[in-house]
């Protein structure tokens, strides 16, 4: 019981863990280039799910100023990280984007996405 | 004149330059070529100006947008990050003006405004990275280089490049995702992500979450050595830098590879300081292994190569082991040692990127077999190339041999004499794969048999640049004190 309120407490770091590893055993074992970039966004969300945790403040508000310029009262969650996570999903989706074109340039030129059949086409063209 | 906004308008007249390149350029004409080499030239004194200011006035941490260090920006000006940025500056100007007719041959006409951008754009990040003091803010220039690097290798539309670029851009990712997890843990331990801010209460830190800071320094070795090619980790370097077009080639092997070094200088001694990595967790060992065994490799690889360029390539797995030979001594003279061989294998491996580059350009023979005779078709070239590959195996003269020299100078006085019997090693399986090129192609008969002596027969503009490589490699090989005295100031930043 003890063990399972600990997990519990902690359920944003052990989700960042779990989604981190899915991502990198896609990113490492798929053949499809496809699944690898989608594992490759399962891992950035993981790190971005941590950071923002990171950032959390139990019964903490959003930092967000009224209308006319007042202080918050009570905690309230760090925006730092929060912020820079909006930069790391902008990356992301850059990085995303560039890949995704990248395989469509794969595609047209080898004719398949799967990485198992494109090594062996270029070891043909090399060997004949 | 006040030169404290200098940092920001270098970085900002290159982000412009990347802008404004592609825009005016419909063609590539010579009002194009000008204005790339004209801002080009401004980056180069200004980073000069930058470099000579700090040696006269001290160095000075400049805050961007003047927010509080502990939730702005910081650039850290100090003789270190404007030496190499200007190192960086000059080198690619030089790969610039060589690239201007070489590109013409490698890409599509249409795309050269667009390659140009990208130079800049990866520029930009180059120096963002050497300026910066702030850990995310190294995270975002280090994706914006990532994704430049990736993309002057794809714009070749090759199968292969492709390929390459995919491979890299993957790995890529995946090490600055894993650097970006272990920032989140340094922050979550220290509050921080300011290098100085971190480093003062670091050592509290430690005391309170060790597992915290061990975590972070696995994720962001990890990260970092994918991006340096640390031995296990270089799979992605020969594809991405043999297939890339050839300034490409040199601005990724000069270059950009030297830059993640510094971030890991910057990592161990300022954010983690030498009193927890070197003292507490040995991690320069570890360094030192890696890198003795990626000495040997990375030259036995090399050996087995018929490419010019892969094995240009696999030789850089085997160089950049030299640095980080030097880093892992963790005492000054190795440092010292390590960032002199980052100037001198920059010249050396540009040089040698940039006259095989000139080979394929006038010949299109890239087998290493093939160039039987090269040096009276091509003297000059041919000249270069073995300048720059002597300087690689460490003869006298070269700027390589002085840094091997320092090199085994601070291995022996940390007192590991077996490092030197693998620099030793790694010299000789140097020699085994450059000699026989440079012998062949000044002593074998051409195929086609004649005899007679011809000029090089490429533009200009590719000779001249070069020419100044190869000299500047020959001078730092006579007077290394020349860079020495800067780098040794720059060590003190450090330790």
């Amino acid at each position: 019981m003890e063990l399972l309120t600990m997990i519990l407490d902690r359920i944003n770091y052990v989700g960042a863990a779990t989604l981190f590893v899915i991502g990198l055993y896609t990113v490492l074992t798929h053949p499809n280039l496809l699944k690898k970039v989608i594992g490759l966004n399962i891992m950035e969300t993981s790190v971005f799910l941590f950071m923002v945790s990171v950032g959390y403040v139990s019964g903490g508000k959003a930092p967000i100023l009224g209308t006319v310029k007042e202080p918050i009262v009570g905690a309230y969650v760090n925006p730092l990280p929060t912020a820079m996570i909006l930069t790391g999903i902008v990356v992301a989706v850059s990085i995303t984007a560039y890949a995704l074109s990248l395989i469509i340039k794969i595609y047209e030129a080898y004719g398949t996405i799967e990485l198992d059949e494109i090594m062996e086409a270029r070891s043909e063209q090399a060997n004949g | 004149m006040d030169s404290t906004q200098l940092p920001l308008i270098l970085l900002i007249t290159l982000l412009i330059g990347a802008i404004i390149t592609p825009l005016i350029m419909k063609k590539f004409n010579w009002i194009g070529k000008r204005m790339i080499i004209g801002i080009m030239s401004l980056a180069v004194l200004m980073s000069g100006y930058l470099l000579f200011d700090v040696f006269q006035n001290g160095a000075y941490l400049y805050n961007i947008g003047n927010w509080d260090p502990k939730i702005g920006i910081q650039f850290n000006i100090d003789e270190f990050s404007t030496f190499m940025a200007f190192f960086i500056i000059l080198l690619a100007f030089l790969i610039i003006i060589y690239s201007i007719r070489d590109i013409e041959h490698e890409i599509f006409p249409l795309q050269i405004p667009v390659y140009y951008s990208l130079v800049f754009l990866l520029l930009l990040g180059m120096v963002g990275i050497t300026f910066t003091n702030d850990l995310f803010n190294t995270y975002v220039f280090m994706e914006i280089l990532a994704m430049t690097s990736c993309a002057i290798i794809s714009i070749k539309r090759k199968k292969a490049n492709y390929m390459a670029a995919f491979k890299y851009l993957m790995l890529n990712t995946l090490a600055s995702i894993s650097f970006l997890l272990g920032i989140a843990l340094l922050y979550m331990a220290t509050g921080y992500l300011n290098i100085n801010e971190i480093g003062n209460v670091i050592g509290e830190a430690w005391e309170l979450y060790p597992t915290n800071i061990l975590l972070a320094l696995g994720f962001i070795a990890t990260g970092l050595g994918i991006k340096a090619a640390v031995f296990p980790l270089h799979t992605w370097l020969p594809d991405a830098h043999s297939n890339a077009p050839t300034p490409s080639s040199a601005l990724l092997s000069g270059l950009v590879v030297k830059v993640y070094i510094f971030v890991s200088l910057k990592i161990v001694f300022r954010v983690v300081g030498a009193d927890i990595t070197l003292d507490n967790l040995g991690i320069n060992n570890f360094i030192a292994y890696f890198a003795a065994v990626g000495m040997v490799a990375g030259s036995v690889f090399a050996i087995g190569q018929k490419d010019i360029k892969r094995l240009l390539a696999y030789s850089s797995v085997a160089q950049l082991g030299y640095i980080f030979l030097g880093i892992g001594m963790g005492t000054a003279a190795g440092l010292t040692a390590g960032l002199f061989h980052v100037i001198s294998h920059g010249l050396m491996k540009t040089a040698l990127f940039l006259s095989a580059g000139a080979i394929i350009y006038k010949t299109e023979k890239r087998n290493v077999d093939d160039l039987a005779g090269i040096g009276y078709e091509m003297p000059i070239t041919m000249l270069v190339f073995s300048i720059a590959a002597l300087g690689m195996i460490g003869i006298p003269g070269m700027s390589g041999f002085m840094s091997k020299w320092y090199l085994a100078l601070a291995v022996l006085e940390a007192e590991q004499p077996l490092y030197l019997v693998v620099i030793l090693i790694s010299s000789f399986l140097n020699a085994v794969y450059y000699l026989p090129i440079i012998i062949s192609a000044f002593l074998k008969p051409r195929e086609d048999g004649s005899e007679e002596m011809t000029r090089d027969g490429i533009p200009k503009s590719m000779i001249g640049p070069m020419a100044i490589i190869a000299g500047l490699v020959v001078l730092i090989g006579f007077f290394p004190q020349i860079i020495l005295n800067i780098i040794e100031k720059a060590v003190l930043t450090f330790i």
